[in-house]
């Protein structure tokens, strides 16, 4: 493996660690006003009215009259408002601010406000639901033919649920009005030029009105990529409306029911099957949008793109929707609407396998694709597809084949066990042309009289190591020690815009630019002058342009690679399951710094297993979340930390830095179908099809083989 | 006595006591329930360091164990029965058994209190002390149900009362939602005994299914006195009178699944004890 993957201590490790990190609420309260939210506590209504309560001196209540620009946020549509228009879409939608200097009074007045409501009809069920936000369809080759051609016709219904985010630090945003006149917002958050661009259309000013710094971030996971958004425009609002100083940060059952989760879905495959190969999909996907567009959008087409999974299948027509409801918006979390399209492909080819009387395995395996096989989408896979090579490491690692024969057999008694795979892959970088036309990331190094070099990007350190490995890029080829390179929190006043950090793009995107970056640097350095380079994204030569409207072309340039097993035992007495083993294999390409990488992977099976289990979180009739802490919304504990054993598989991708690939979110995107896979084989091989699979399913799926 | 700025500190059992009769405060032993509670702004009479209620003692019909006692104390202990550690050991986390104590799991009058579980179904007794005298009841009757306790506002929870008994056969288990860091579920206790060939206790304590634990001892008593062998043949009638009486209220879970769960325990329990 190459030098670069050797570990190093992380950048950041000793001021967390210790403690000495500052995130949003640790800088002193003195002279910063507590932004307390009112949140609207019905599903969908028109606020006819909100009486405030008489507001001592320095305490102010603001709302969207005090919008000095737009009141929508950018994000994707921009139909998401700062502060509620005439009507409220979600439980939790805000529809103003209060501010002052003491907190719990502050809260108290929040909680004296009265609001008027004339209540509307809610459609808070996902399959009521028929206002789509998005709707889109592509395919390719003759379905109706195939399935007229058929041996076999297969059509299943699959489910999933939320997924909240769960990061440590709840969401949490500052703005502070600069003598200059320029506003300074600050927090926690991924994104730092969405949030720029946010605030310009909001408040109204030119991209020098506003500035923007991301604080030491604990944790997100796709949660802080649009919701800072929302939050900095609202504490920006309150801020210029006050000209104070103004901090809002969540608290955690505020977080868990306003800020974005993983979209519920409902997918619809039908199958074409002659011999051992599929020879059609005919899917549709629904995704839960929420009451606002947000980022549905491009959840949605990375969902949909990856509906075919892993399979060469001649004919394919997806139609993808993101409908709305009166329920809190979703957006982004690691995997993007890839885990739901993955888990419905994935226990469907599970089921056609059993019904075929074939092995599992072996029918994915008759039906992989290969290299230089053409994509969902009519690209191409121009690198080598490793999977074959992967599934025999998973194998050897756990005994896969030999402990699906062994479960197979009947089991009684109390403990039952049962192993499942499935086979993923993660886009790697933006959907589409999106690096090419929307991004245009640019990356600089700054290098200073006495050699050290500084790192200008606005990516954000969110616990995924780029503070580290950036430099690690820089200081290699420019040789140096890695304590002459460094990379701080960006800044939207001192670094370009080298987009956001998502998509798992940072390190594969903008590491490969600092190292040209880097590569330039050393050819043009001067001792003792200060110097800056400047590099430009370039789409790679052999991607094929992208097609939005016909979704056609390569939606991405490479793919990152999973093969993921899950080994179970369920207890027939209380239905929870133990996980006994979780193996996965990963090719990311160069691990940029194996302690990272590994971190990372294990991080992701570990969210995946909880979504897969125990994370259950819905809303009610009325549109209500009621698991709203983490009492209620259960996430693995490190007792509940199984034997995870990450091994990587190193296909080097040439346009990456030193042959590295998209990496973080891809842990996470096989799980749900490994899990069921095995949960299904322990409970005797019957269909199931939806996710989180809970104790309560385990019981009740019992109580049926007793009925 | 300390007067702090969230209350007061009593050194002694008497000094506890008069300032709960004197003072309107809530009493705090290991303010592991009370310090993510809705009380911020309460006053608390923090017990911790009476030195009366931190011990584990023994006489000829009990293991005495002090209501301040923290529930790593428990488990480091000799004295305290094998089944009651068995159920403190799956409390939370070693942080949290490091801090709370068995009055405290008592006072905060969950039915899903771990260590109250094991205390219904051993038929533990509680001494309740306050400065005008001192009473003892059942612990079966202490909860009232919903945060409710017969804890009078002057009392304060001197001791749990362990019976010692040596029982041929207990079982326990706790149904949570993960490894730690979990509530009860569903929670189950049992303790069977006989004497001289027959059933002298066959006690079956459910927790977190209803407003208290429960224990039913009209059913108790259709095989107290039985030889193994009649209780075999009334194994399923006796079933299937809890089936009849557990009639459970939904919760993070729903009703169905704790009462189907609440069955699988008992049947358990049944077959272990060789019924």
């Amino acid at each position: 493996m190459d030098t670069i993957s050797q570990s190093v201590v992380k950048k950041d490790h000793g001021p967390k660690i210790s403690g000495r990190s500052i995130y949003v609420a640790d800088y002193p309260s003195e002279g910063v006003l507590c932004g307390r939210l009112l949140h609207s506590r019905l599903a969908r209504a028109r606020v006819l009215r909100v009486v405030v309560p008489e507001l001592p001196e320095g305490y102010y209540y603001v709302d969207a009259r005090d919008v000095p620009g737009d009141n929508n946020v950018n994000i994707v549509l921009d139909d998401m408002p700062v502060f509620c228009r005439d009507t409220v879409e979600y439980i939790g939608e805000a529809i103003g601010m209060l501010c002052g200097p003491d907190e719990k009074l502050v809260e108290r007045l929040r909680d004296e406000c009265r609001v008027e409501y004339e209540e509307l009809e809610p459609v808070t069920d996902l399959r009521a639901a028929t206002e789509a936000f998005f709707s889109y369809s592509y395919g390719h080759g003759d379905v109706d033919r195939a399935f007229a051609e058929a041996d076999r016709v297969y059509d299943e219904e699959f489910e999933t649920g939320y997924q909240e985010q769960a990061y440590i630090e709840p969401q949490g945003m500052m703005a502070e009005p600069e003598e200059d006149g320029r506003m300074y917002v600050h927090g926690s958050a991924q994104c730092v030029y969405y949030i720029h661009n946010a605030l310009t259309r909001v408040l109204g000013c030119g991209p020098d009105g506003v500035r923007v710094y991301q604080d030491v971030t604990g944790g997100a996971f796709g949660g802080k990529e649009d919701f800072p958004s929302i939050l900095g425009c609202q504490v920006a609002v309150a801020a210029h409306s006050t000209g104070k100083p103004v901090r809002c940060v969540l608290d955690r059952r505020e977080d868990m029911e306003c800020t974005s989760k993983r979209h519920p879905s409902i997918c619809r495959y039908r199958a074409a099957v002659k011999g051992n190969r599929v020879t059609a999909l005919d899917i549709d996907v629904v995704f839960d949008a929420g009451a606002y567009s947000t980022l549905s959008a491009v959840v949605l087409q990375r969902g949909i793109i990856a509906a075919p999974g892993v399979y060469n299948i001649p004919n394919v027509r997806v139609r993808g929707r993101a409908l709305k409801t009166n329920t809190v918006p979703c957006g982004a979390y690691r995997g993007f609407g890839a885990p739901q399209t993955f888990f419905a492909v994935e226990m469907l080819m599970e089921h056609i396998a059993r019904d075929l009387g074939l092995d599992a395995l072996a029918f994915r395996e008759a039906n992989l694709v290969r290299q230089g096989d053409r994509t969902s989408t009519n690209g191409v896979y121009h690198f080598p597809v490793p999977l074959p090579a992967m599934i025999d490491e998973i194998d050897r690692a756990c005994s896969y084949r030999k402990k699906r024969l062994e479960y197979a057999a009947e089991q009684s008694g109390r403990w039952r066990r049962g192993i499942g795979i499935s086979l993923d892959y993660h886009g790697a970088g933006f959907t589409g042309s999106g690096e090419r036309d929307i991004i245009k990331a640019v990356a600089k190094l700054h290098k200073y009289r006495d050699g050290t070099v500084e790192i200008l990007a606005s990516n954000g350190e969110i616990g995924q190591g780029v503070r580290t490995t950036f430099p690690k890029i820089v200081a290699r080829e420019l040789g140096l020690p890695l304590d002459r390179v460094f990379f701080c929190h960006p800044d939207t006043a001192r670094v370009p815009d080298s987009g956001p950090t998502v998509a798992s793009r940072s390190l594969m995107v903008v590491g490969e630019l600092l190292r040209r970056a880097a590569i330039r640097l050393k050819a043009e350095w001067v001792n003792g002058e200060e110097q800056e380079v400047e590099e430009h994204y370039r789409e790679p030569e052999f991607q094929l342009p992208f097609s939005l409207d016909r979704f056609e072309g390569d939606a991405y340039p490479t793919y990152a690679w999973a093969v993921t097993a899950i080994e179970l035992e369920v207890d027939t007495w209380t239905g929870n399951a133990k996980v006994l083993g979780a193996y996965a294999d990963f090719d990311v390409g160069t691990p940029i710094d194996l302690n990272v990488v590994t971190g990372q992977m294990e991080g992701g099976l570990l969210q995946g297993i909880g979504y897969s289990s125990v994370e259950k979180m819905d809303h009610d009739a009325a549109g209500r979340i009621r698991s709203n802490s983490f009492s209620d919304y259960l996430i693995p504990t490190a007792k509940d930390v199984p034997n995870l054993k990450c091994m990587l598989h190193v296909e080097e991708y040439p346009e990456g830095p030193y042959g590295a690939k998209g990496a973080g979110e891809l842990p996470l995107v096989g799980v749900p179908a490994a899990y069921l896979a095995a949960m299904e084989q322990a409970l005797g091989g019957r269909g199931l099809r939806h996710v989180p699979f809970t104790a309560e399913d385990v019981i009740g799926a019992l109580a049926k083989e007793e009925g | 006595m300390v007067n702090t700025s969230g209350g007061y500190s009593a050194f002694s059992l008497q000094e506890a006591l008069e300032l709960r009769a004197s003072q309107d405060v809530i009493p705090y032993a290991g303010g592991t329930d009370l310090m993510v509670g809705k009380h911020r702004d309460a006053d608390y009479l923090f017990l911790s360091r009476v030195p009366e209620l931190r011990q584990i003692t023994e006489d000829a019909g009990y293991v005495r164990i002090g209501a301040a006692v923290t529930f790593s104390e428990a488990l480091a202990s000799p004295l305290v029965p094998q089944l009651m550690k068995e159920a403190v050991s799956g409390i939370a986390a070693p942080a949290i058994r490091n801090a709370g104590t068995f009055g405290g799991n008592l006072a905060n009058g969950s039915p899903k209190a771990d260590s109250v579980l094991v205390e219904v179904a051993s038929d533990a007794k509680l001494r309740l002390v306050s400065r005008s005298g001192e009473r003892t009841m059942d612990v079966d009757g202490f909860c009232l149900g919903r945060g409710r306790t017969a804890l009078r506002s002057d009392e304060l929870i001197a001791e749990v009362l362990m019976p010692k008994q040596s029982p041929d056969c207990c079982f326990y288990e706790k149904v949570g939602g993960r490894s730690a860091l979990a509530i009860s579920r569903v929670s189950f206790a049992g303790i069977f005994d006989t004497q001289d060939g027959r059933i002298s206790n066959i006690a079956a304590a459910f927790g977190a299914v209803a407003d208290t634990v429960l224990r039913f001892r009209q059913i108790e008593a259709m095989l107290i006195g039985r030889t193994i062998e009649e209780a075999r043949a009334l194994r399923d009638s006796y079933v299937a009178a809890y089936a009849e009486q557990l009639v459970l209220t939904r919760g993070r879970v729903s009703a169905e699944y704790r009462r189907a769960v609440c069955l699988n325990l008992l049947n358990a329990f049944l077959s272990q004890c060789g019924l």
